[in-house]
C-alpha cells in the first residue's frame, strides 16, 4: 500500500506542474488559437535567472519576481515577433516554427553565457530532507509546496477568469474575437495580457520544477512542455479544471505505469494517453466540441 | 621562347616552389585530429579531453617534439556527443590524409557510431572515454587492430564493483540509464555476481537520461528489498536519484559508476552526496602523487588554473580528473610514444610500436599493450572511494570499507 501511495503522491505533485504548464499553453490558445512551442525555454530562463540572482546574494523574495518578470517580458516578445506577424498570414506552420525557433534561440543564449552544464538550483523554502507524514507515508515538503502552489494558482486563475471584468474579456475574445472587438473589448490588450500571464506561469512552473530536480540546464523544460501539452489536450484545451485534472491524471498514470508495469513504460504512457484521447474524445475530458457553421 | 611563354614558366616555377616549401613544412609537423563534445550538455568530458590532449602536445613539443618534428592538433571538431555529428566529423578527419592519429569522441554512443569507419581507415585511433568494451573488442575476442582504449572499460569497472558488493551485500538492486552503456553495465554486474556465487540482483531498473523524478524506480527497488543500489549513469541524473532517495527516506548504500561521481553530482545533490561510494581510477587518490601525476597536475594548474576539472581543493586535483582530462592526456602520450618508437608516420608501424609498449608510466596507469590487449586500465588501477565532508569541503577519499 505504501508503495502505491508513494507513486500516487509523486504523480499528483509532478502532475500538478504539468497542469501549470498546460494552463500557460491554454491561456494563449484561448486568446489567439496559438501557443508557444518554445515555452520550455521560458521555464528554463526563469529558473536560470532566479539561480543566478540568488547566487549573486539577492534574496529569493527579489530573485523570483525578477525571474518571473523576465519570462513575462520574453513571452510578450514571442507574441510580438513570432506569433502576431505569422498568425495574420493564416495557417499554423509559420508560428509553430517561429516559436520553436525562439525557444532554441533562448537555449543557445543561455548555453553561451551560463554554459551547457547543469546548474544547482537552491532549495527555496524546504530542502529534500524536509517531510511530513500523511497516512503513514513520508511526504516530501518540497513536493507538497509545489502541489500547494500549483493548486492555489489554478484557483486564483479560475476566479479571475470567471469573476473579473478582465476574465470575462478573455472569455469573450476566446469565444469570438471579432464580436468582442465590436462590443468594445480591447482585444489586442487582452491578447498581450494572456501572453504575459502565460509567460509568468511558465516561469513559475520552471522554478517549481527546479525545486524537485535540484538542477537546471539549457535543455530543461522541453520535455516538460510536451507533457504539459498532453495534459492540456487530455483535460480539454481551454479548461482550467481540465488542465488540472489532465495534468494530475497524467502524472499519476505515468508513475503508476512506471511502478507497476515497467519504469521504461512511464514516459511512453503520456503519448499513449495523447493518442487515445485524440482518437476517442478529441475535445478532451472537459473540452467542448466545437461546431463550425459553414 | 616568346615573352608570354617565359612568363608562364616563371609563374609555374614559383607555384611549384611554393608547393614544395609547403609540403616541406608539412613534413616538419606531426598532425593529429580529434572529435569531441566541446559544447552541449556533456562538454564536461569533451572540453576536459581537449585540455588533456593540448597539455600532452605542449609537453612533447617543449622537449623538441617527436624525433625533431613538432606535434599539431590540426583538426579539432565539436560533436556535442551526438552520434550523427560524430560520424560527420570522423568523415572529415579520415578524409584528411595528413593526420597521423585520431582521438575519438567523449562517449559510448558517438564512439560506437564512428568506430567501424575508423577501423576500416586503419590509422591509430585512441579512445579516451567511451566505456563499452565493444569499442576495442567488437566480439569479445581479438581487439580492433588500430583501436586503443584509455577509458575505464565498463567490464573492468563493473566487475570490480560487483566483486565489492558481493562481499558485503546479499540483495543488490541495480539502477541504470536506458542506454547501451547502462544495459551493458547491468548485464556485466549480474553475470559477475553469478560468477562470484552470489544471488542475482533483486531488481534491475532503468530510467531515461534527464528524468526529473525517480520515484517509481526507487520505490520498485525498495519494494524488492534491495540493501544496496548499484548505479550506472551520469552525474546530473545521480543527483535526482539521491534527492529522491532522501525524499523517500531510504538510506541504503549507493554505489555509483566513476562517470557519475563528477562535479554535476555534487552541484545537483549538495551535501546529500556524503556517503555515496564508487569505483574510481586511483591516480589522484595517492598521497603523494606519482611523479607522472604530479608533473601533469603542475602543468594543468599552470595552464588552466584550478578550474572545475581541477576541483575545489587548490592543492591537488580531484579524483574525477582521471576520467575527464588525464585519460585523454595519456591517450595522446601513448600515441606520441608509439610514433617516436616507430620513427615513422606509417599507421602499421605506429600500431606495432604501441603494441610493444611495456610499463610506460603516464598519469592514470603504467601502460602495457600487446597484439591481444588494447585496453589500458585494469582492476588494479582502481579503488573504492567515498564522498566525505571535511570542514566546508565535500570531497572523495579512499573508502574505509
Amino acid at each position: 500500500m505504501t508503495f502505491t501511495l508513494q507513486l500516487i503522491f509523486a504523480g499528483v505533485c509532478v502532475g500538478a506542474t504539468y497542469a501549470l504548464i498546460a494552463i500557460g499553453l491554454t491561456l494563449t490558445f484561448w486568446s489567439t488559437r496559438t501557443m508557444n512551442f518554445g515555452q520550455g525555454s521560458l521555464l528554463m530562463v526563469a529558473a536560470v535567472a532566479a539561480t543566478t540572482l540568488m547566487s549573486a546574494k539577492l534574496s529569493a523574495y527579489a530573485a523570483v519576481p525578477i525571474a518571473l518578470l523576465l519570462s513575462t517580458v520574453l513571452m510578450i516578445l514571442v507574441e510580438r515577433i513570432a506569433i502576431r506577424p505569422l498568425a495574420r498570414l493564416g495557417g499554423s506552420m509559420g508560428w509553430v516554427v517561429a516559436t520553436l525557433g525562439f525557444g532554441l534561440l533562448l537555449q543557445g543564449i543561455v548555453a553561451r553565457f551560463f554554459g551547457s552544464q547543469a546548474i544547482m538550483f537552491p532549495s527555496l523554502v524546504f530542502g529534500p530532507l524536509d517531510f511530513v507524514t500523511i497516512a503513514g507515508i513520508r511526504v516530501s515538503s518540497q513536493y507538497l509546496t509545489v502541489l500547494a502552489c500549483c493548486i492555489g494558482l489554478m484557483c486564483v486563475m479560475e476566479i479571475f477568469i470567471r469573476r473579473t471584468r478582465w476574465g470575462r474579456a478573455v472569455r469573450a475574445v476566446a469565444h469570438d474575437a471579432e464580436a468582442a472587438a465590436v462590443a468594445g473589448v480591447p482585444v489586442k490588450r487582452v491578447v498581450v495580457a494572456s501572453f504575459a500571464a502565460s509567460g509568468a506561469l511558465a516561469g513559475l512552473a520552471g522554478i517549481l520544477v527546479s525545486q524537485i530536480t535540484g538542477t537546471v540546464e539549457p535543455q530543461f523544460g522541453f520535455n516538460l512542455v510536451i507533457l504539459g501539452f498532453v495534459a492540456a489536450v487530455f483535460g480539454g484545451m481551454g479548461s482550467i479544471a481540465g488542465a488540472l485534472i489532465g495534468g494530475i491524471a497524467l502524472g499519476v498514470a505515468e508513475k503508476l505505469a512506471g511502478g507497476f508495469v515497467s519504469t521504461a513504460f512511464g514516459d511512453a504512457m503520456a503519448f499513449a494517453i495523447l493518442m487515445a484521447v485524440l482518437a476517442i474524445r478529441p475535445q478532451g475530458l472537459f473540452g467542448r466540441r466545437e461546431i463550425l457553421k459553414v | 621562347m616568346n615573352a608570354s611563354l617565359a612568363r608562364f614558366c616563371v609563374a609555374a616555377a614559383a607555384v611549384a616552389g611554393a608547393l614544395m616549401s609547403a609540403s616541406g613544412a608539412t613534413a616538419q609537423t606531426i598532425k593529429i585530429g580529434m572529435t569531441t563534445a566541446l559544447t552541449g550538455p556533456y562538454n564536461e568530458y569533451g572540453e576536459g579531453a581537449r585540455h588533456g590532449v593540448e597539455l600532452a602536445i605542449e609537453k612533447w613539443n617543449a622537449k623538441g617534439g617527436i624525433n625533431g618534428k613538432k606535434i599539431e592538433l590540426a583538426m579539432l571538431l565539436d560533436d556535442q556527443l551526438v552520434p550523427d555529428r560524430a560520424v560527420q566529423n570522423m568523415r572529415k578527419l579520415l578524409d584528411n590524409k595528413e593526420l597521423v592519429g585520431i582521438i575519438g569522441p567523449a562517449g559510448t554512443g558517438p564512439s560506437l557510431a564512428v568506430i567501424e569507419m575508423a577501423t576500416v581507415d586503419g590509422r591509430p585511433y585512441m579512445n579516451p572515454i567511451a566505456q563499452t568494451p565493444k569499442i576495442v573488442y567488437p566480439d569479445g575476442g581479438k581487439p580492433r587492430p588500430n583501436v586503443f582504449s584509455f577509458a575505464l572499460q565498463n567490464d573492468v569497472e563493473m566487475k570490480m564493483q560487483a566483486q565489492y558488493v558481493a562481499k558485503k551485500y546479499s540483495k543488490v538492486g541495480i539502477l541504470v540509464e536506458s542506454t547501451a552503456a547502462g544495459q551493458s553495465a547491468a548485464e556485466i554486474i549480474t553475470n559477475q555476481l553469478k560468477a562470484e556465487g552470489r544471488p542475482a540482483p533483486v531488481a534491475v531498473e532503468t530510467y531515461n537520461q534527464k528524468a526529473q523524478d525517480m520515484t517509481p524506480q526507487l520505490a520498485r527497488l525498495q519494494r524488492a528489498g534491495a540493501d544496496v543500489i548499484v548505479y550506472t549513469g551520469l552525474g546530473t541524473d545521480l543527483a535526482v536519484v539521491r534527492r529522491t532517495m532522501a525524499r523517500l527516506d531510504w538510506t541504503v548504500p549507493l554505489i555509483a559508476n566513476n562517470a557519475s561521481l563528477s562535479p554535476p553530482y555534487v552541484e545537483g545533490a549538495g551535501e546529500l552526496v556524503v556517503g555515496t561510494q564508487g569505483s574510481m581510477i586511483a591516480a589522484f587518490g595517492h598521497d603523494p602523487l606519482s611523479p607522472a601525476a604530479k608533473e601533469f597536475a603542475d602543468a594543468y594548474k599552470g595552464k588552466y588554473s584550478a578550474d572545475r576539472w581541477w576541483g575545489a581543493d587548490p592543492s591537488r586535483p580531484q579524483l574525477s580528473m582521471s576520467l575527464t582530462v588525464a585519460n585523454a592526456y595519456d591517450a595522446a602520450n601513448v600515441l606520441f610514444e608509439g610514433i617516436r618508437v616507430a620513427n615513422s608516420t606509417d599507421p602499421k608501424a605506429i600500431i606495432k610500436a604501441i603494441e610493444g609498449i611495456k610499463d610506460f608510466r603516464s598519469v592514470n596507469a603504467s601502460y602495457s599493450f600487446t597484439p591481444d590487449r588494447h585496453n589500458a586500465i585494469t582492476e588494479k588501477d582502481l579503488s573504492i572511494f567515498e564522498y566525505v565532508k571535511s570542514g566546508d569541503q565535500i570531497k572523495l577519499q579512499l573508502s574505509k570499507n
